[in-house]
């Protein structure tokens, strides 16, 4: 855009550079714009950019390119572009397992097209480098934009002049020019009046005759406010990345054990899992027997570290802060931390077994001793026997070489290796092995490995009572998010700027009485028609009665 | 308004430069949460070890330092261990420290195995999984090369040779 140098006003007001209409009187500084006859532009009044300026140094080129709103909507447009590629294969952040490779895990599932979309880094969109470059300078050019636009124009609205150019007024959207017959300052005065039953503020010169009546100002600082609640917001996005302040993990609990949270200070302790199925007479005919969950939930204590807290060497110290059922929609929440029902398994986990140890010759019975699965006692006296552990195992199974080894930590096949001493066995014990799952007693033939201790003893647990065991394990979400409630904030003032700026308008009227010549003016950003039926109804109770419509000068039939 | 105007922009513009910044630097260093970058240093620790004494990160500073998790149920990490037993015996002249993490194991699984495989590098234990968390472990066995000064200088997943492991303590050594 060509710059007008010469920008003083014939009013008298020096103008700052890159301003349209006068900052006073109104009057269209530009020769090719006085001279047109067509509608006046009005936005932000007319008054510069506040970066508009003859010689822009390197600074003002990089603020007058944020300050571009054409940027903007262009920097959107990519943005929104991006966005969708993201859409089209699931993000790698979707996938929980620790074990996912989205190297293998694209071409495989895609094909080419996978391969491609890894090789490109779309599989992380959202957190590339150029998705969140595009976010940072989205968030400089809401800034900037606003800056540069909001403080002009609200120094124009805080000073405007009453009188303005007849040109400025003549050409407005809604205009009238006639003849007063009254006198001109009661007319105005009249008007002023009619005008402050409308809701308006009426200004009135030194003179008596020139009006300018004016209405919801406060509407045109909504779309700055919806900015600040956007620029906010895009923070809080942002505010992600600081390290805790987004936590997104899993912890699985076996029933009564307690884990820690790895990342934070909290411990949590399952009390239990349960799920309760719908009975059939609560389920239409069509789903009976069909097993419909009725609720998911987990029993939760969780606990907060006192002291010994980064040190695995002592005991930490647990305090407990919360108790809770977790129910799917029903997290447990405590300061920012949330926990969610996320999964569960249903594999009971053997804990202890308390079993008597037999002696066959005799048929008496002695015990019962409590072996733990994890860190048990390792010498028991049960009756006359005396045992030493001297090994375990708590996955058993046979390697390639035919050692024994463990598959993996969790009790799945315990064996435990018992050198007992005892009534008609030798000096220095004998060793037994004992499986205390029934189906490894078998599958690992426990018999056969004890050869005759077999026949002299034997290690049995007697009921189910003696059998200490977890039946699920669950798994939460555990969620800390201290940007949301910043996001919240930034919504807020986002949807306030909005209504501000949608459900008000601000309407303004402009008036001069020259020698008995009424030329009247105004100007809404929108809904023209209730402005007309608001300059109209005025004119009617100062005695010029007309069809609202008449005062359209430019097509605004709305 | 000409001299405020300036500084108005250099505030905005350089918010703008510092906060986008940090939230652009943080894509290149945040891609996979949980792991450690080469250059950075490895999470501290305080566990126990076969004695019950405590022994931390910071009892090896200044000494190159390897750091491997093991669990006696993983048959790879038995298998290498006396590969590493013969390196730490080469190299521990040189101040070389080789700790193995047992992967959350109870006491009589981890010292019967030790002694089964006669190792006499340290021999730590790891409590409810944390250390192996914090060190983002994904699978078994994985094993830090830590320099003197605590940063990382390499990290191998899987089962090492012992030629492989010569090589990483070399690199540890010189650094």
């Amino acid at each position: 855009m060509l710059l007008p140098v010469n920008s003083k006003c014939e009013c008298g007001h020096q103008n700052a550079v890159g301003t349209v209409l006068c900052e006073a009187c109104g009057k269209p500084l530009e020769e090719q714009l006085m001279k047109s006859n067509e509608p006046l532009e009005m936005r932000y009044d007319g008054v510069a950019r506040r970066s508009q300026k003859a010689n822009p140094d390197f600074l003002d080129k990089i603020w007058n390119f944020f300050s571009s709103v054409k940027i903007a909507i262009y920097l959107i447009i990519i943005t929104f572009l991006g966005a969708m590629l993201g859409t089209i294969f699931p993000q790698a952040s979707t996938f929980i397992s620790a074990t996912f490779n989205p190297k293998v895990y694209y071409s495989e599932q895609y094909g080419l097209a996978g391969e491609i979309y890894y090789f490109l880094g779309l599989h992380n969109t959202y957190s590339s480098w150029w998705f969140i470059t595009l976010l940072v300078m989205i968030g400089t050019s809401l800034v900037i934009c606003s800056i540069d636009r909001v403080l002009p124009l609200y120094r124009a609205l805080n000073k405007q002049q009453i009188r303005k150019h007849h040109a400025f007024l003549k050409r407005q959207k809604a205009t009238y020019s006639g003849q007063v017959t009254d006198e001109p300052v009661q007319w105005t005065k009249q008007y002023g009046e009619a005008l402050k039953k409308k809701g308006y503020k009426v200004h009135i010169d030194e003179s008596g005759t020139a009006l300018l009546a004016e209405k919801n100002r406060f509407s045109r600082w909504g779309p700055y406010i919806n900015h600040i609640g956007l620029i906010l917001f895009l923070l809080a996005v942002l505010a992600r990345s600081i390290p805790d302040w987004n936590v997104d993990t899993y912890v699985s609990i076996t029933d009564g054990d307690t884990v820690p949270i790895v990342g934070t200070n909290y411990y949590v302790k399952s009390d239990g899992f349960s799920m309760e199925l719908y009975d059939n007479d609560e389920l239409p005919i069509e789903l009976k027997d069909s097993g419909r969950v009725k609720t998911f939930k987990t029993d939760v204590v969780l606990y907060e570290c006192a002291a010994n807290c980064g040190d695995d060497f002592l005991q930490p110290e647990l305090k407990e802060v919360k108790e809770h059922t977790i129910l799917v929609n029903d997290p447990l929440r405590y300061k920012e931390l949330k926990l969610h029902q996320f999964d569960f398994n249903l594999t009971p986990r053997i804990n202890a077994v308390s079993p008597m140890i037999i002696n066959k010759e005799t048929g008496e019975s002695y015990g019962p001793f409590h072996l733990t699965m994890v860190d048990p006692e390792l010498y028991y006296e049960v009756g006359p026997y005396s045992m030493e552990l001297i090994d375990k195992y708590m996955d058993f199974s046979i390697n390639s070489e035919g050692e024994p080894i463990t598959l993996s930590s969790s009790p799945n096949a315990p064996a435990f290796i018992f050198n007992i001493k005892g009534p008609n066995l030798a000096e220095d014990g004998e060793m037994f092995m004992y499986f205390p799952l029934e189906k490894d007693k078998v599958r690992f033939s426990q018999d056969t490995i004890n050869r005759e201790l077999a026949n002299k003893l034997e290690i049995k647990v007697d009921g189910m009572e003696n059998v200490d065991f977890s039946a699920a394990t669950t798994y939460l979400n555990v969620r800390i998010d201290k940007a949301v409630k910043f996001l919240w904030i930034g919504a807020f003032f986002s949807m306030l700027g909005l209504i501000m700026g949608t459900y008000w308008q601000h309407r303004r009227i402009w008036l001069r009485i020259d020698d008995n010549q009424l030329t009247l003016g105004a100007h809404t950003n929108k809904n023209w028609f209730g402005l007309r039926a608001d300059a109209a109804y005025a004119l009617k109770r100062c005695g010029i009665e007309l069809d609202p419509k008449s005062l359209d000068n430019g097509g605004h039939k709305g | 308004m000409g001299k405020n105007r300036k500084k108005v922009q250099i505030i905005v513009l350089l918010f703008a430069f510092v906060i986008g910044g940090y939230a652009i630097f943080q894509t290149f260093t945040n891609d996979t949460p949980g792991t450690i970058k080469e250059g950075q240093a490895v999470p501290d620790f305080r566990l126990a070890n076969l004695q019950g004494e405590p022994i931390s990160l910071q009892d090896y500073n200044g000494s190159p330092l390897v750091i491997n998790f093991w669990g006696t149920f993983c048959e790879p990490c038995i298998r290498e261990m006396p590969s590493f037993e013969r390196q730490y015996e080469e190299w521990k002249d040189k101040g070389v420290e080789v700790v193995a993490i047992n992967l959350s194991e109870d006491t009589l699984t981890v010292s019967n195995y030790v002694k089964k495989l006669g190792v006499t590098y340290t021999i730590l234990r790891d409590v409810d999984r944390k250390t192996e968390k914090k060190y983002g472990l994904r699978s078994y066995p994985t094993t830090f090369f830590v320099n003197p000064n605590g940063t990382l200088s390499s990290v191998f997943v899987g089962e090492m040779k012992e030629s492989q492991i010569h090589e990483h303590i070399e690199k540890i050594v010189g650094g």
